[in-house]
């Protein structure tokens, strides 16, 4: 199921849509996700406390971000650690693949990484001859599948255990017809302990960069991260701009909340500060920018790079639960991947699929605003002539009708007028998508306007 | 131009209202920090020895050790039938590590390992059990007390580790053992 760029989001949801069982499962499931995420912030009365801190943090280092990043680079350097300076994604693999092939690198290992996803590092790798094996659990799972993540902390979210269990037979030789998932992880933690042996370097995402330290932080419950980065004398890590913290108080608020959102646990398994190369090893910083600068020269966009990628937004979008990952046309899925991805949408259509309902504001640790950020982008779209089919002609009149009484009650009633005398099948057309999935309503007897007057005004 | 300063000279036009740095003013929870850590713990599937921990570990070793298992040990007076190599991938065939946390925090059931308390950074992750021990009076309520107890500057590396490896990525079905540890116990000393 390969994401193509020319269908728009409605049509793409709606291939995940022809499989009603495996819908209800998926919304279900990141619902669960949701409500665990519930439990645990709701166990600590100082949880808005702590929403508000990773805010504040984000917002002072990202207003200081140029002097943190020359104060962390200058702690690294000290600790021995190799920094260096990517302005985009192909800047940043020709970084990697430099630093790789000079240690003459077969195989390396990777743990999560959504900036190596944004900078389609594997594909460029391969090419240059270098075998690359991601090591956490479920990104193992799409890449042996050839699929591109569905989500940003379970990537595998789409798939069900009989897949998993059909694929890990072919390719790693699990039984037939095997898909207990105790059986599969165990097969999956030998398939890849071989691995993590044999690879020659390994590379691992940044969740925090701190300033005042030069150190990195990485979080993983599965000790991918640290299982590849401890092995091999060389290690690589990729780090957004936006992912630097100035101190140790900015991390611990952080690590307060980042796994509690994410999937309602206190803390990830392992959170893991990186601070110099293993005796006789090296160790590599690439710090990349790829149009985050840009983002922060514009005040609302900028407070997308708030955000510590905890998921925590696209396991609450009733949009995200019922159309899936592959919908968005980016690699980011969800609100906070319309938030960072929508200008990138060829097909103008991923801005609209959002209710506006603020679950994901609400949700979110650091309160990135993502519903004034997705209708935000929804406006940038309109200014650049860019609506979607069919929103660009109606969109106007709808504005110019609602901005007016008179027509909005005349055309008010005669809907209700056309809803209880005319006939459905007439109707229904009219509903356009909205309809396809919908019955028409019943049309009240009066407007609100009316029926308040009668009964409430006194 | 470098790429760097192209980044830096971007940095100068943020559209962003200076902020002033924040500071943590949240009240510690500090009743009962040992049964918190205890409930934290077991919570994230790892277990709590706090009877006479340190002659619990010593039997525990003994036997294990008597079994044929594979141990190494960097906890003084706890001795195991395996050195510590200079080559990581040596140690592939370990069956338990122990070690000294430096200190624990209740709110997670999270223990702090250093490369040094560890011997080499490889040591927490790739045995097959991992014993931890802590001493009792070294629990902290929660993360902002932890990481002021932490000195970098001192280690090249260190972890926070809460319980066993772990994953759900197969359906959302919890399964404990991925790919470091597949149990987790801490000795309250
Ligand atoms: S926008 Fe907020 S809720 Fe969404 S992934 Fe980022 S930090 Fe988490």
């Amino acid at each position: 199921m390969a994401t193509t760029t020319t269908a728009n989001h409605a049509e793409k949801a709606e291939i995940f849509c022809r499989d009603e069982t495996r819908v209800d499962w998926h919304s279900k499931a990141l619902w669960l996700l949701r409500q665990k995420r519930d439990r645990a912030a709701s166990s600590l009365p100082e949880w808005e406390q702590l929403r508000e801190l990773g805010s504040e943090y984000k917002l002072h280092t990202l207003s200081h971000l140029g002097e943190y990043l020359e104060q962390f680079e200058a702690n690294c350097v000290k600790q021995g650690i190799q920094v260096h300076w990517a302005k985009n994604g192909e800047e940043h693999n020709r970084i990697v693949h430099e630093i790789l092939s000079k240690h003459q690198v077969k195989k390396l290992v990777k743990s999560k990484s959504m900036l190596t996803e944004e900078c389609h590092l594997n594909p460029y790798l391969e090419q240059h001859g270098i075998e690359v094996i991601d090591t956490d659990l479920g990104e193992r799972i799409i890449q042996l599948n050839k699929q591109p993540p569905s989500h940003i902390v379970v990537p595998a979210i789409h798939l069900k255990k009989e897949e998993v269990g059909e694929l890990f037979h072919e390719k790693i030789g699990t039984e037939k017809g095997a898909s207990d998932p105790t059986y599969l992880t165990r097969a999956a933690r030998q398939h890849l302990r071989e691995q993590f042996l044999s690879a020659d370097a390994a590379m691992t995402g940044v969740n925090m960069a701190i300033a005042d330290q030069g150190a990195i932080v990485v979080c993983t419950n599965e000790g991918n991260a640290d299982m590849g980065g401890n092995l091999p004398g060389l290690t690589l890590h990729s780090m957004g701009i936006d992912k630097m913290v100035p101190n140790m108080e900015a991390a611990s608020v952080l690590l307060r909340t980042l796994a509690r959102n994410a999937i309602g646990q206190p803390i990830t398994t392992y959170s893991s500060f990186y601070h110099g190369p293993k005796p006789g090893g090296e160790m590599h910083i690439i710090i990349v920018d790829n149009g985050r600068t840009k983002a922060l020269q514009d005040e609302l966009l900028a407070e997308s790079l708030k955000c510590i990628r905890c998921g925590g937004c696209i396991n609450t979008c009733p949009v995200y639960r019922r159309s899936g990952g592959y919908s968005y046309n980016y690699f980011i899925p969800g609100p906070i991947g319309i938030a960072v991805g929508a200008q990138q949408d060829d097909t103008n259509t991923t801005a609209w699929a959002c209710t506006l309902c603020g679950s994901c504001t609400y949700v979110c640790p650091t309160k990135v605003p993502l519903d004034k950020i997705i209708s935000y982008q929804r406006r940038l779209k309109a200014e650049q002539g860019k609506l979607p089919y069919g929103k660009e002609r109606y969109m106007p009149m709808v504005g110019k009708m609602m901005g007016s009484t008179t027509m909005f009650n005349c055309a008010m009633s005669v809907a209700r007028f056309s809803l209880r005398y005319l006939p459905h099948s007439m109707l229904k057309p009219f509903s356009g998508a909205w309809g396809k999935y919908r019955e028409l309503p019943k049309a009240p007897k009066t407007s609100f306007e009316t029926w308040y007057n009668q009964n409430r005004s006194k | 131009m470098s790429s760097k300063s192209d980044i830096l000279a971007a940095l100068g036009s943020v559209a962003l209202a200076k902020h002033p740095m924040p500071q943590v003013e949240i009240a510690p929870r500090l009743d009962d920090l040992i049964g918190q850590f205890e409930a934290s713990l077991k919570a994230v599937g790892g277990t709590l020895v706090k009877e006479d921990a340190m002659s619990a570990l010593q039997a525990k070793v003994a036997e294990l050790v008597g079994e044929g298992q594979q141990v190494i040990s960097q906890v003084a007076d706890v001795t195991g039938n395996r050195e510590t190599p200079e080559d990581p991938h040596a140690l592939r065939d370990i069956n338990y590590a122990v070690i000294d946390g430096e200190f624990a925090v209740a709110e997670n059931g999270a223990v702090w390992v250093t490369e040094q308390g560890a011997g080499i950074r490889i040591a927490p992750f790739i045995c097959e059990n991992l014993l931890l021990v802590v001493r009792a009076d070294s629990i902290v309520a929660n993360m902002h007390q932890a990481l002021k107890q932490v000195d970098l500057q001192s280690t090249g590396y260190g972890v926070f580790i809460s319980g066993p490896s772990k994953t759900a990525d197969i359906e959302q079905a919890l399964v404990i053992g991925a790919h470091g540890a597949c149990t987790l116990t801490v000795y309250l000393v």
